[in-house]
């Protein structure tokens, strides 16, 4: 299956910061496709870059097999985007804004299909200004699919909702799916990506520094289960000591916390150990890690070693 | 492109403050114009340039940049940016839905100015064209305004530092007559006075004919802005205005101001060349006419060195140059420094006239004739008696009873005050005069246009009326002759006033009164 979005080797600096350092990611037709990163990492300048909002300083944006750099409005045609600012002119009404965002395409969908189909029908003549949050950014993504894209980039789509409204616009992201429409969407919120995405890339400063199926990343070998294991009395440290599997041991009084590849293996070591001690277990936990974990651990890494070229375990 | 510019123009009208300014201020202005000029309609037509130009500055320096830059500071813009719609397609609508809004507010301007009197205007094609080049030239500017400021407060900075000057000395609400002579030139380097000079020509002059230099300075400007403008262009207020690239090009749209100025300096326009103010602030033109310069009511004095416009040819062309044309520099009973103005204009434009028959000018006060008074005074160049120099209250005009009791003291004090009994009698009449002059030097707007009055009954009382005419023709004749130290002696009066600063012209005022009174006397004038 050809790629619907390619990006490659993308560079972008403002003066002496580097934005984006070689950015290179595939989506395939009908992916939802997410990037993740700390703030700063980079993620909304590889999406203006894509939108034609920015000029990358070097490196290729394709949309639809269409050359972003060459062909910038036609590459437009075909892509739907909400941005992190999702502001219109105060005066303006839902419907107003729907018609003339369309009149900007040469396609261009119905306004009043799209105040149905993102429930703006009562506020279809309403000032912008009197719109929620949750209605202003429905208008928002309204306006990404007024000329029927077949890309929508969606910049921090669910950024300050409330969680009913969240959860709405994850609905409405899976319609677009649903639709075969290929969805780009960048997110702080890590059970967002794994709710909603096929496939993420991390970025760090930069960089991207891995890709790959959230289940996959949760699951690689840099981000192992943690146990979490409360006893009836502190333990001393010597416990642990050469319990094979046992990583990071970290104890506060009666609670340990501590990652292992092996949990079976190091949890019955550790109940003989108990056992011997004389120490109960009172609750215990085991915990595959959350791609906010591999995220940290991911973007951690690299602070710990700046400059250094990571490519990440599944880059 | 409709829609877009359809929505501009709704989202305008939605909008209450940009209402305010865009309409409701120039509608205050003509208020207050017509207010300024005692609620007399008729003079309103010769500042229809002042009162159009101020409501396209105003829409273009303020409404255009403030709704742009608000735009783009709520990533309005920003959002555009990311549709395949072109920058210029945005700005077009933006501007040509501006242009309306200000065609609009110059019809309701316009409109209600001619219900209550205002002659409608002589040239409506050229002056929809000149108003056309104004705002060209002023969006021009806004566009630069919003290109630079990076929030709406610095728009209002921004605007204001540049409609402020403007409206002071750049010509726009302080006529450049009034103005002193550096900021007569500092004007011509603004796009202000071109534009009133455009649109006025049009409403009571001879048309765009005579406008060919100020619409060239506004096409120069407005080009020079838009162009400007489309260089420092940005989606987004994070690309700052003040790069240096932005800066050179804001530099670009003022070195056009700055090639105008010397254009304008260069070919000897700089300073007023004489459009004639008809509410009777006489001027250059008028000399021009009587000399015989021109005979044609709209005479183009675009060649004229206009440096001597002062206050002398106000008085020069009311008085003294003649009615006909052939009498172009009378010698004995013009006053010196009028005659060389006459003469050094005449130089300039009269291609040698034929020599005058000799006339025979009075050679002392008591030789005047009815014949002189026909002759050598312009009744019809006094300024108006409703106006700003030298009012005269009409007789049915209500008077407050403050005043009335001022005027009473006015007409008692006179009987004994001291400079009015000594000297010979055009020496008295002057001084008489100077009680009514100073009061409008002080543009005293309560009293002003009250003691005229008290001083005609005066004169009337203390001179026979044979006597009081040819006195009056001599003062009106040679205003700066004579003693002044009397009007330092007002503080002795109920007026309580100081003696003024400028010689030159209180004698000036005393010779409109004593031209005033005389016409009163001998019929030239009629008194409402």
């Amino acid at each position: 299956m050809s790629a619907q979005v390619h990006v490659h080797d993308l560079w972008k600096a403002y003066g002496s910061v580097q934005a984006a350092c070689g950015v290179t990611f595939d989506v395939a037709p009908g992916e939802i496709f997410g990037l993740l990163g700390p703030n700063g990492a980079g993620k909304t300048t590889t999406v203006e870059c894509m939108l034609g909002l920015r000029q990358p300083d070097r490196g290729v944006v394709q949309i639809g097999g269409i050359d972003a750099r060459q062909d910038p409005r036609d590459m437009q045609q075909h892509i739907g985007a909400t941005l992190q600012t999702n502001a219109l002119q105060e005066k303006i009404t839902p419907r107003e804004a729907l018609r003339l965002f369309g009149s900007f395409y040469r396609v261009a969908e119905e306004a009043g299909v799209l105040l149905q189909r993102f429930a703006l029908e009562d506020q279809a003549d309403a000032a912008f200004h009197t719109l929620s949050g949750g209605q202003r950014r429905r208008l928002a993504l309204a306006l990404a699919f007024v000329n029927r894209p077949a890309v929508v980039l969606l910049d921090e789509p669910t950024t300050g909702l409330d969680p009913s409204s969240r959860r709405d616009l994850h609905r409405r992201i899976l319609d677009m799916k649903a639709e075969g429409r290929t969805v780009l969407l960048t997110t702080h919120y890590m059970e967002e990506a794994e709710t909603l995405c096929d496939r993420v890339a991390i970025m760090n400063r930069g960089r991207l520094v891995a890709q790959g199926a959230p289940r996959d990343l949760m699951g690689s070998l840099g981000t192992a289960p943690s146990v979490h294991l409360e006893t009836s009395a502190p333990l001393p440290p010597e416990t642990f000591a050469g319990i094979e599997g046992v990583r990071d041991p970290e104890q506060t009084g009666c609670t340990v916390r501590f990652r292992s590849e092996d949990v079976h293996g190091a949890l019955s070591e550790l109940t003989k150990r108990l056992e011997t001690a004389g120490v109960g277990i009172v609750e215990l936990h085991v915990r595959r890690a959350t791609l906010e974990e591999v995220l940290i651990e991911l973007t951690q890494e690299e602070d710990d070693a700046p400059g250094g070229s990571h490519g990440g375990p599944l880059a | 492109m409709t829609y877009a510019f359809l929505i501009e123009l709704r989202l305008y009208y939605r909008n209450r403050m940009a209402l305010i300014y865009g309409y409701l201020f120039p509608l205050i202005f003509l208020v207050a114009f017509l207010v300024l000029y005692r609620h007399e309609p008729v003079p309103l037509v010769n500042h229809m340039g002042e009162l159009l130009t101020v409501t396209a500055l105003g829409g273009a320096c303020f409404g255009l940049p403030t709704s742009m830059v608000g735009e783009r500071e709520r990533g309005v813009w920003r959002r555009y940016r990311a549709t395949p719609v072109s920058t210029l397609h945005l700005v077009l609508t933006t501007v040509a839905a501006r242009y309306l809004v200000l065609l609009s507010a110059a019809l309701l301007q316009l409109v209600p100015a001619m219900v209550i009197g205002m002659p409608f205007p002589d040239h409506v094609a050229g002056l929809w064209v000149a108003f056309t080049f104004v705002s060209f030239a002023f969006l021009g500017l806004g566009l630069v305004i919003a290109m630079l400021a990076d929030t709406v407060p610095a728009v209002q900075a921004l605007g204001q530092s540049i409609f402020l000057p403007m409206l002071i000395i750049g010509g726009v609400a302080v006529r450049i007559e009034s103005l002193p002579e550096w900021a007569q030139h500092l004007s011509a380097f603004f796009p202000g006075r071109y534009a009133v000079e455009a649109i006025q020509v049009t409403v009571n002059g001879s048309g765009l004919g005579e406008a060919g230099f100020s619409l060239l300075a506004l096409l120069l400007i407005g080009a020079a802005g838009c162009l400007a403008s489309a260089k420092m262009f940005r989606w987004d207020t994070r690309e700052r205005g003040g790069t240096p690239r932005g800066k050179v090009w804001a530099g670009a749209a003022l070195a056009a101001w700055v090639l105008v100025g010397v254009l304008a300096e260069g070919t000897g326009r700089a300073l007023p060349q004489g459009r004639l103010p008809a509410d009777g602030v006489a001027s250059l033109t008028d000399v021009l006419r009587s000399s015989g310069a021109e005979t044609n009511d709209s005479s183009d004095v675009y060649g004229a060195q206009a440096d001597s416009v002062t206050v002398a040819e106000d008085v020069a062309d009311s008085v003294g140059v003649g009615a006909e044309p052939e009498d172009s520099a009378p010698e004995a009973s013009v006053p010196p420094i009028a005659a060389e103005t006459a003469d050094a204009v005449s130089e300039e434009v009269v291609e040698a006239p034929p020599p005058p028959p000799p006339i025979d000018y009075p050679d002392s006060w008591e030789e005047v004739t009815m014949e002189d008074i026909d002759r050598d005074i312009r009744f019809d160049a006094l300024p108006y008696d409703q106006g700003l120099e030298a009012p005269v209250a009409a007789l049915d005009e209500p008077v407050y009873p403050d005043i009335e009791e001022t005027i009473r003291c006015i007409v008692y004090d006179l009987e004994v005050w001291p400079p009015a009994w000594t000297g010979d009698p055009v020496q008295r009449a002057r001084n008489v005069l100077f009680v009514a002059a100073v009061p409008d030097m002080y543009q005293m707007s309560g009293i002003e246009r009250w003691v005229p009055h008290a001083v005609f009954e005066h004169l009337a009382n203390a001179h026979p009326e044979d006597e009081l005419i040819k006195v009056l023709y001599w003062i009106a004749a040679n205003p700066y002759e004579g003693e002044v130290s009397a009007a330092s002696r007002l503080t002795d009066m109920c007026l309580r006033l100081g003696g003024p600063d400028d010689t030159v012209m209180l004698q000036q005022r005393t010779g409109w009164y004593a031209a005033k009174l005389l016409g009163r006397i001998t019929g030239h004038i009629e008194v409402r």
